[in-house]
């Protein structure tokens, strides 16, 4: 794996405190750890609160001179570790059937088309029940967009590690997922 | 099974060295088993990604459409027309009655015992035409002229005493459709 810096996907600026740079990152990341919460097992109540208080302490690390490396990365960390803190459970809800009965896939799609997405769906679900709780988070930073450097500080684990966890993660699922 | 398998998804990723993914690349080009592989991992990752939007969208809280509050505030307002107009049709707004006189009919005199303290002037207006052509009226498109009379009573007009009491002027006027007065003849 490549230990080198690589670019983030987000070319961030300089940020200060309380600037329309925090603003501008906000948007953008908001929807991606909203997600990565929600996956994780959080209500979407916890999720927001645990978003909010995550941009909080981003505005104390900025305001009290802190690094400004990888900010992205330092947010998903944050995020992570509170949701731990709040809920020692979380991981065991991904991969469970969805709530609601799916009916959000019924837009603009035919039944034969909404019957099998479902279908795919709860493969998905049934494989990722079969995951770790270290790949089921490689996997979940890594649809947040996430480097795997930045996935390996977040998670407290070598970059190395990191590529083969999602290797043996994205194997496990083709197999069980049968796409 | 090739031994360059094992990097696939970190080249899909983009997270092998710039020298190691051409190399990676240029394998790929060629082994049909690499590029199927590849295909799957990428299917998966899409399949993957739509779960856990399917999750989010699944636990999000319902959302309100954007056209509710405006339908409703449509609703609530088109409600509140329809009875603003529904009461102006049952409970009409209260207007004097016009008078029937003609112009030159006597206004009877009001009575100075039943009025305590000096009284002002009264008025009547109505048309001049009314009389003479009835329902008529209401197919005139222009303006007709008007005449007014003003019931003055004698005190508001001299001094105590310089009159006796009871005594009452009429004042017939007849005012253009111009808003100029024609005529005014002044009796008692």
């Amino acid at each position: 794996m490549s230990d080198d810096s690589v670019p983030l996907a987000l070319p961030l600026p300089r940020l200060s405190a309380g600037s329309a740079g925090v603003t501008k990152l906000y948007r953008e990341l908001r929807r991606p750890l909203l997600r990565y919460l929600i996956c994780l097992g959080l209500t979407c109540d916890e999720a927001q609160d645990v978003v909010q208080d995550a941009f909080v302490s981003l505005q104390r690390h900025l305001s009290s001179g802190g690094g400004q490396e990888n900010i992205r990365g330092w947010l998903f960390r944050v995020v992570h570790n509170q949701a731990r803190n709040r809920q020692t459970s979380y991981d065991r809800r991904f991969g469970e059937e969805l709530d609601g009965g799916m009916d959000f896939l019924a837009d603009s799609a035919t039944p034969e088309q909404v019957l099998l997405r479902k279908e795919k769906l709860r493969r998905v679900a049934a494989a990722i029940q079969l995951l770790t709780e270290c790949e089921r988070e490689c996997l979940l930073l890594r649809a947040g967009g996430l480097r795997y450097r930045e996935i390996g500080e977040v998670l407290g684990i070598a970059t190395s590690t990191v590529g083969d966890t999602v290797e043996r993660a994205m194997r496990k699922l083709a197999e069980k997922c049968n796409v | 099974m090739c031994d360059v398998q094992g990097k696939l998804i970190a080249w899909l990723d983009r997270e092998l060295p710039t020298a190691e993914a051409s190399e990676v690349e240029r394998h790929i080009e060629q082994c049909r088993e690499c590029q199927r592989w590849v295909a799957t991992y990428g299917h998966v990752s899409e399949t993957f990604d739509a779960y856990c939007n399917a999750v989010m969208v699944a636990k999000e809280p319902r959302r309100v459409s954007r056209w509710v509050p405006v339908l409703a505030s449509s609703l609530v307002a088109a409600l509140i027309i329809l009875l603003v107009l529904l009461r102006g049709r049952v409970e009409p707004v209260p207007v004097l009655a016009p008078t029937v006189a003609t112009a030159s009919a006597p206004v009877p005199a009001p009575s100075l015992a039943a009025v305590p303290g000096p009284r002002k002037p009264t008025m009547r207006r109505h048309h001049m035409a009314q009389a003479s052509r009835g329902e008529e009226r209401f197919t005139q498109g222009q303006p007709m002229d008007t005449a007014i009379q003003i019931a003055i009573p004698a005190e508001a007009m001299f001094p105590p005493g310089a009159m006796p009491a009871g005594v009452n002027f009429i004042a017939d006027l007849r005012i253009a459709p111009d808003g100029s007065v024609q005529q005014v003849r002044l009796r008692q």
